[in-house]
């Protein structure tokens, strides 16, 4: 370990602000400029932060808390884990959170929002978020005391969410996740491993199933494909495209381009070949007017479009 | 032809070129605190490099060093998934038949040491550790809970931390002697 205490004491407080979920960027400029400073802070800080996410940690600081802990049900929030041994005025305040679980525990509400194509929705949730739902879509919403999560099993979703110091807000979508910390973002599930996040306001925090977590801020985006986290060019409007029916297609396969379209086609639309829904494409289309968003890609790509009664057809040509 | 070569380096609108070698070298430092198995160290190291490469060609990072060392802390969480037994660290659930005993063992030290630690430290500090680092409580959030101010909730953090470490250093330092 470090033989300087100063440099041991600066490390350890680099570590408790480099493990935060949101990272203010002069600090962490700050940050890279102490660690290129000197060999001594970058060892110092290896050695924090190994203890940091060490295992063993964690099983020490449960080992203590559950020694302290008053027995109460595993899913109660962190603040009524209040350990026993305290003094009494914090017993005071113990009980009087324990009184308020009791009232607000029940309450775990748990709604699934479904729209069908061309059908968008509003929800207002009962924390105060916004959510604006585009067609073919479902969100499922669970709001309990100490946590707000939501999860987006098909389509595109649009969140303004009230900020909540104590209560993040989590938006799953295929083997993306996103924390939100107080913001306006959007969510484009388009496929189970690829999912486009775009910030409006604020800042959230992106991250994979394939580990790696980025923090975007106003203005900026990010597409999770596969379960790793890529950064690409921000929004350049106050609200996303397909509010306004729009979509700007930057080299991604025709099906996922297919599978906006389908949020407002009335029919279905299949593809005979599988192998033309991974053509790429790009171009600005006009998602919510099918007729002429498949004209686009008849013109543009060498696709052929079917109109049968009941469904639409798409043929390489 | 050098001078050429030299003024393209000197571009100054490119950006600073990133010693490399110094992440790795940190990066190994910390990986080497995490697993023993020197091919496990190196693998991650140079996949968490080639990464950070990866993203900063994608745009400016709000810190490389935080950055390279939350991608080399999920690399080892991802290997220790699947080659627990080779972890350096105590296991939390009891051994594994595959464990090897002088693992376990130091391990238990380990853990044992920590929780001394945390037993002799004021119950305040520990409690703000606790709320933390296990629960991931923002310092804000402690501070208003506790009725601390927040710099003396980083200061409890801190030297807390700076405690522990010693007993996890000391634990291995021990059990090196051991063996």
């Amino acid at each position: 370990m470090s033989a300087d205490p100063r440099i041991a004491e600066e490390a350890a407080l680099w570590t408790d602000r480099m493990n935060r979920p949101a990272i203010d960027s002069a600090l962490a400029s700050e940050f890279d400029l102490w660690m290129r400073a000197d060999p001594r802070h970058r060892e110092a800080f290896a050695e924090q932060q190994a203890l940091w996410d060490s295992e063993t940690l964690t099983a020490a600081l449960r080992e203590m808390d559950s020694v302290s802990k008053p027995t109460l049900a595993p899913e109660t929030p962190a603040r009524l884990r209040t350990p026993a041994r305290r003094r009494a005025w914090q017993f005071g305040a113990m009980a009087a959170s324990i009184a308020a679980a009791a009232l607000i525990l029940p309450h775990v509400s748990q709604q699934s929002y479904r729209t069908g194509p061309g059908e968008g929705r509003q929800i207002r949730l009962a924390d105060g978020t916004q959510i604006d739902l585009s067609g073919n879509s479902h969100l499922r919403v669970t709001l309990s005391p100490w946590s707000r999560s939501a999860s987006l099993t098909r389509g595109e979703a649009y969140f303004d969410v009230r900020h909540e110091a104590r209560r993040a807000f989590r938006v799953k979508s295929g083997d993306a996740s996103i924390r939100v910390l107080g913001t306006a973002f959007n969510v484009d599930h388009q496929a189970p491993d690829r999912t486009a996040v775009e910030v409006y306001r604020g800042a959230v925090e992106v991250g994979g199933t394939g580990g790696g977590r980025q923090v975007l801020k106003t203005g900026t985006a990010a597409n999770v494909l596969a379960g790793r986290v890529s950064l690409r060019p921000g929004p350049t409007q106050a609200r996303p495209e397909w509010e306004t029916g729009w979509f700007d297609a930057s080299d991604i396969p025709l099906g996922v381009l297919i599978d906006k379209i389908r949020r407002y086609a009335p029919q279905p639309i299949v593809a005979t070949d599988p192998s033309l829904l991974s053509l790429r494409v790009s171009g600005r289309f006009h998602i919510s007017d099918v007729d002429r968003a498949l004209a686009a890609i008849e013109a543009a790509y060498g696709v052929k479009v079917v109109r049968q009664h009941n469904q639409i057809v798409l043929e390489l040509t | 032809m050098p001078l050429a070569l030299r003024q393209i380096e000197q571009d100054p609108t490119a950006a600073p070129e990133e010693d490399w070698r110094l992440i790795a070298s940190a990066l190994t430092s910390y990986v080497r605190k995490r697993t023993r198995r020197p091919d496990v160290i190196e693998d991650i190291v140079q996949e968490t490099v080639l990464r950070l490469i990866d993203y900063r060609d994608k745009g400016p990072l709000v810190s490389i060093y935080a950055l390279a060392f939350r991608i080399a802390g999920n690399l080892v969480v991802d290997r220790f998934r699947t080659e627990r037994r080779y972890s350096a660290e105590a296991v939390e659930e009891p051994a594994s038949p595959t464990a090897l005993p002088d693992r376990v063992l130091a391990g238990r030290q380990e853990l044992a040491l920590l929780m001394q630690t945390l037993q002799a430290m004021p119950p305040l500090r520990r409690e703000v550790i606790i709320r933390r680092r296990l629960h991931g409580q923002s310092c804000a959030t402690i501070a208003k809970d506790l009725d601390l101010n927040p710099k003396a909730v980083e200061k409890h953090i801190t030297r807390g931390l700076v405690d522990l470490n010693k007993a996890r250093v000391r634990s291995q330092t021990m059990e090196r002697y051991q063996s």
